[in-house]
């Protein structure tokens, strides 16, 4: 026997059979329509279909309704257990397996600071601003194995991922960008045809604001000086030995950070990038200068 | 050697086998057996021109877990039929399950994406007149009417008649396409309806009586599928089958379910084998974007 046993067979049994040709074929017998219209099994008003008995007989009284007396669903007080659920900022995450993963096979080049352009030029992770995602939920699976030594900005994290991060001799930040900003970083291409300048990242709202100038948590509006304690003491705490970023040969990249109003590395806020022409075109008016301003 | 050819190959292979063993029944090629060892010199012959074709070189190999699929060379040189090696047929194109199913999707489509509806009918208001009240609503005795070219009127308009043209035009999944492919030629093969040539080339007659009478020999049916690797054809296999009905001549780009099924049998170069497996197989192979991602993602974190 060759092949499976059922595809041997199948080949086995054609030989018997007449010869397969445009006229001997068959669907599947789930996909064939089912019939319409008159005939000795489909009587009646509806042809053996639904007919909509309320467009038949005419309205009803809304669901719920009891005659006039107050309706159950409106006598008990209500439970907000959802309320402004559709106004959280949501961060569609990302595993650290994932992170290493798309390293190894070339997708991602450690080489040169990763942020969130990075990952979404790869195609695997994608967000969605219109839906309400605020960026890239760095998660802890695959913490193990995780061996890269990058610098990344990420939007959410948790301890155990930065210690991860900070135990390989990379460095991490959570940096807050808006829906517009956002926009612009998930389809570069797409925005950069639209022509218009480089939004200037607004800063993070008040019910966030305290989790992103954080130095536990990598903020990046934190002071830089509080960060780097906090690196040695998350080192401390969970008994790791914390390389040195100095001696490092990649501490101009490991280093290098995003301005709090900036969008793209290397890019300002204001500017248009002329993809056409390959040019990238400045703001000269003093007043929009300042309005771009950091 | 038995043990390697396919039980459906068999009983044909066994046949051929012991008419090519014997030197009396004509000139046996040099390179004879390669496959399996030393040559018996009586075996050799100085006439033949080329030595006999065992071995491919697969771009993709198979796995070996199945069993490659066998299939003569043949040559178009005489009308008998002459064996001039024994290739084996990738299993991942040549044994896969015949999915009937399947190539009717492929037949539907191919019949529907090409087939433009023109039928067209004109409604009351896109008929001439028609405006005026044939005859007051009241005391006339008859029925009431407002239009000549109401839908109720012998010359009027058509109520949800035909609005062509209309196309029927769809896309159909690339993966299907190739499933498509495999099926036929997994069931052709089972059904004896492929044949394998060395090449278009070796047909010494532009005369279509020399094809006829080969297509009779071989029991090739009525209508034959010829599939090159190029577009350029030799110039005897192009005038033998210029307006002969049910021959003809495809490059391997054009290959298709529909006509595949159309003719009764399938002639490869190959050439032409080689870039089927080939195509199909990098297809299959590809790289797909859902590889890379992680399927096992947790629940969004909303904060």
């Amino acid at each position: 026997m060759s092949g499976p046993k059922s595809t041997d067979l199948a080949l086995q049994l054609l030989r018997k059979l007449p010869r397969i040709g445009i006229g001997n074929l068959k669907p599947l017998p789930q996909f064939k329509s089912k019939p319409y219209g008159r005939g000795p099994r489909n009587t009646g008003i509806d042809g053996g279909r639904n007919y909509p008995e309320q467009q038949k007989k005419g309205s009803q009284p809304p669901m719920g309704f009891e005659g006039g007396s107050s309706p159950y669903y409106t006598r008990h007080p209500v439970q907000w257990y959802y309320r402004d659920h559709h106004l959280k900022r949501q961060y569609p995450p990302l595993s650290m397996f994932s992170l290493q993963r798309s390293i190894d096979i070339g997708l991602i080049d450690a080489s040169s600071p990763i942020d969130l352009v990075t990952l979404c030029n790869t195609q695997i992770y994608k967000i969605d601003p219109t839906q309400r995602h605020f960026g890239v939920n760095l998660t802890e699976d695959g913490l193990q194995i995780f061996k890269a030594k990058v610098n990344i900005e990420v939007q959410w994290t948790t301890e155990a991922v930065i210690a991860a991060v900070e135990r390989n001799g990379g460095t991490i930040t959570c940096a807050y960008f808006d829906p517009y900003s956002l926009a612009a970083m998930t389809d570069v291409k797409r925005f950069f045809e639209k022509g218009i300048p480089i939004p200037r990242r607004t800063l993070p709202p008040e019910n966030c604001l305290e989790f992103y100038s954080d130095p536990k948590s990598r903020g990046y509006l934190a002071d830089p000086a509080e960060v780097s304690r906090a690196r040695v003491e998350l080192a401390q705490k969970l008994g790791y030995q914390l390389p040195d970023l100095t001696k490092d040969p990649q501490y101009e990249m490991l280093t290098r950070r995003k301005d709090p109003r900036q969008v793209f590395y290397d890019l300002e806020p204001g500017w248009i990038v002329n993809l056409q022409d390959e040019v990238v075109l400045k703001p000269a008016d003093e007043e929009v200068r300042q309005y771009y301003r950091s | 050697m038995f043990g390697l050819i396919s039980p459906l190959l068999r009983s044909t292979v066994t046949k051929q086998w012991t008419k090519v063993l014997n030197p009396a029944q004509g000139p046996i090629p040099s390179g004879f057996l390669s496959s399996l060892g030393t040559i018996p010199s009586r075996l050799q012959s100085s006439e033949s021109k080329t030595g006999l074709i065992t071995e491919r070189n697969y771009r993709f190999p198979p796995s070996g877990f199945v069993p490659s699929r066998e299939a003569w060379v043949e040559s178009l040189e005489t009308i008998e039929d002459k064996k001039v090696g024994l290739v084996p047929l990738h299993p991942e194109v040549f044994a896969e399950f015949p999915r009937i199913d399947v190539i009717h999707t492929n037949i539907k489509w191919q019949t529907l994406y090409k087939h433009v509806d023109y039928s067209f009918a004109r409604t009351r208001a896109e008929m001439p007149g028609g405006g005026r009240k044939p005859w007051p609503q009241k005391k006339s005795g008859r029925a009431r009417h407002g239009s000549i070219r109401s839908p109720l009127w012998k010359g009027g308009g058509k109520a949800k008649g035909p609005r062509g043209p209309k196309t029927y035009f769809y896309l159909f999944h690339a993966d299907m396409r190739s499933k498509g492919l495999k099926a036929v030629l997994s069931a052709k093969l089972a059904q004896d309806d492929i044949h394998i040539v060395d090449s278009f080339e070796s047909l010494p007659s532009e005369d279509p009586k020399f094809l006829d009478a080969l297509t009779a020999k071989r029991n090739w049916g009525l209508s034959v599928l010829f599939v090159d690797d190029t577009d350029f054809m030799p110039k005897n296999i192009a005038l033998a089958c210029h307006r002969r009905p049910g021959f003809t001549l495809m490059p391997v780009y054009g290959l298709n379910c529909y006509s595949m099924l159309k003719h009764e049998t399938l002639v490869l170069t190959l050439a032409a084998l080689n870039k089927i497996e080939e195509r199909i197989l990098t297809f299959d192979r590809r790289l797909k974007i859902r590889d890379f991602r992680d399927n096992t993602r947790p629940p969004v974190k909303k904060i």
